[in-house]
């Protein structure tokens, strides 16, 4: 355990910024999203919650050019690895989904896997909640414990320091006259803040009776042919912003670039909300209707991963309750299918 | 398995040659750079550069290797591209994925193997590979069909096939059309299967064709006594990255493109709407 200064935390993001792509956090209205380090920022905002977007676009990006022209190997990119700055726990919860997709399968994507080799974790501890949040019904707790490189715990005026891999060792070592050794207090600083930080998650919980993740298991599979589905669906405009916010979304389409001459193919985000996702060229649909699409991320999310990666494809982030036009609210959904069973 | 460093490139394939089948069916022969082997039941992705990418089970003998066949039905944007290409052409390919036919199960043992429509081509390669292992099965027998006479995939081998003395082989269509030719069965494939004279408590069947046809062959043959483990399905869903990625083709928890396309019936019955 470290302590930095505020100061010196400034001059460690210079010197992250000569090998990486930083990317911290700011604060618009009520939104924080990451953008790109400049000297110029003058309140990042590293401690509070999560942001608007979601982590995974640094490891499973939106757009990525996956093939070129035929050849073996994958397309160059000239961009540096990024270091991302105050990342939550909720959004480090989404790695144990998205690494057993792309890493720990049959099959690994490279593409993914370099990114996750290269790129640096910054993490940070939540210091507040909002009205969303309820990582704690997922058994996520609002501060990371695994999955980062460095975790920082904003204090009065400066962060308290722990790394959690070889690189943040390592870093950390050449950069060793930023750190100081932390005092009583500032441990105690820590400790306070998480408790405070939990005590409002648990606030939420209780206000909007959010059930718990030990009452998820076949909750699905009991409630396949509910009517809640259609309900909870009727007013889903099929926008797919739930997918693209979600940390745990790994759905993606293959499209290639209009252009015969020259072979080009992109790997762009998908969603499972929109009908043609799950056609076939010959007409049939397995989920023509909306709300089978809407059952089947659910299902994903709450019955599938559970089977094959003993996860719950969910980390109680609360982005997808924030983004959705239709106002469809994950929370809401648990809630009446735990309900459901356990009347 | 996928040798590439990248599973989403294609290997740079010349098309050598087509056939036209049908009046919407045609079979590519075609001879990728680096050559693609393939075992029978597993399929590959073919791209047409600039237009993109479908999955096709190859029909052609899994034992050739420097170049493969694909019969395609003209349905969807790529296909209809597809259909386009000529000889000389380049396209890409990527694969094979999936799993394959079981054939090493079907030693001493009973083989029916059921095709419907478009799914002869699967089962084209895979009787191939039984065709060459003949001598190691106890009985083959074929059953296959069509909607009509003039859409009756590789109509001319197969009638070939009805002169195999090793082989009981029985063709129909769902109508005639006024086909005056036509000197096989009419009606619907389950309608020919009463006389397969098997032992049909260790007898294995395949069957690959349309999901109605699928759905209905597979009853009748629980009806006959064939046990549920030993039915193969080949499941036609939405497969895209062909390595369980997209997320595209899950059937249950399990992904077409990866634990399938050929499962065994009893691994996905439980799983809901598995035929839509």
């Amino acid at each position: 355990m470290y302590y930095i200064s505020e100061n010196n935390f400034s001059r460690f993001l210079q010197i992250c910024d000569d090998d990486y792509d930083v990317f911290l956090p700011v604060k618009k209205g009520n939104n924080r999203f990451f953008t790109r380090y400049t000297q110029q920022i003058q309140q990042p905002v590293v401690g509070e919650v999560r942001t608007s977007d979601p982590l995974k676009a640094f490891f499973f990006r939106a757009r990525e050019k996956v093939a070129r022209d035929f050849e073996d190997g994958m397309p160059a990119e000239s961009r540096k690895p990024a270091c991302i700055v105050g990342v939550k726990a909720c959004d480090l919860a989404g790695f144990k989904v998205q690494d057993s997709v792309f890493i720990n399968n049959d099959y690994l994507d490279p593409f993914y896997k370099n990114e996750r080799e290269n790129n640096l974790i910054i993490s940070s501890d939540c210091t507040c909640a909002i009205d969303t949040c309820f990582c704690l019904a997922l058994g996520i707790k609002p501060y990371p414990i695994e999955n980062f490189d460095i975790n920082l715990t904003p204090l009065e005026n400066g962060y308290l320091v722990e790394v959690g891999s070889e690189a943040g060792i390592k870093i950390v070592e050449i950069h060793s006259q930023l750190f100081t050794e932390p005092n009583e207090s500032q441990k105690n600083e820590r400790d306070t803040i998480r408790e405070h930080t939990k005590d409002a998650v648990e606030k939420n919980i209780r206000n909007y009776t959010i059930p718990l993740k030990d009452k998820f298991e076949g909750i699905i599979e009991k409630n396949y042919e509910s009517d809640i589905w259609q309900d909870e669906a009727s007013t889903c405009v099929e926008c797919g912003a739930c997918n693209a916010i979600c940390p745990t979304c790994h759905c993606f389409l293959l499209y290639d670039q209009k252009d015969e001459k020259k072979m080009e193919r992109l790997r762009i985000w998908d969603s499972c909300m929109i009908k043609d996702f799950a056609r076939v060229a010959g007409g049939a649909n397995p989920r023509e209707k909306l709300w089978m699409r809407l059952r089947n991320r659910f299902e994903k999310k709450f019955d599938f991963f559970p089977k094959i990666a003993d996860i719950y494809a969910c980390t109680g982030c609360g982005r997808c309750v924030s983004a959705c036009p239709a106002k469809i609210d994950i929370r809401n959904v648990l809630k009446r299918l735990v309900h459901n069973v356990y009347k | 398995m996928y040798t590439s460093k990248n599973p989403y490139r294609p290997v740079k394939t010349i098309v050598l040659d087509v056939i036209t089948e049908t009046p919407t069916i045609k079979t590519f022969v075609l001879q990728p750079e680096t050559p693609i082997s393939f075992e029978t039941g597993q399929f590959i992705e073919f791209s047409v550069p600039g237009c993109g990418e479908a999955p096709f089970t190859p029909s052609s003998r899994p034992s050739v290797s420097d170049t493969l066949e694909v019969t395609i039905m003209r349905v969807g944007k790529v296909t209809t591209r597809i259909h386009e290409l000529k000889k000389n052409d380049i396209v890409g390919l990527r694969g094979p994925f999936g799993s394959r036919y079981p054939v090493e199960l079907f030693k001493d043992k009973e083989v029916l193997v059921i095709g419907g429509g478009c799914g002869f081509a699967p089962v084209r390669s895979l009787m191939y590979k039984l065709f060459e292992i003949r001598g190691d099965l106890k009985k083959l027998v074929f059953r296959g069909g069509c909607r009509n006479p003039k859409e009756f995939l590789y109509r001319d081998e197969l009638e070939s096939w009805t002169n195999k003395n090793d082989l009981n082989i029985r063709l129909t269509v769902d109508k005639s059309d006024g086909d005056t030719v036509w000197k096989h069965d009419v009606g619907l494939v389950t309608t020919i299967l009463g006389d397969v004279g098997m032992d049909v408590k260790n007898g294995f069947a395949v069957v690959c064709g349309p999901p109605i046809m699928m759905k209905f062959t597979t009853g009748t043959l629980l009806d006959m006594g064939f046990r549920e483990d030993n039915i193969f399905l080949s499941m036609e869903k939405n497969m895209s990255c062909g390595i369980g990625k997209c997320g595209h083709c899950r059937i249950g928890t399990y992904y077409a493109c990866k634990d399938g396309p050929v499962f065994r019936y009893d691994a996905i019955k439980k799983f809901p709407n598995i035929w839509d």
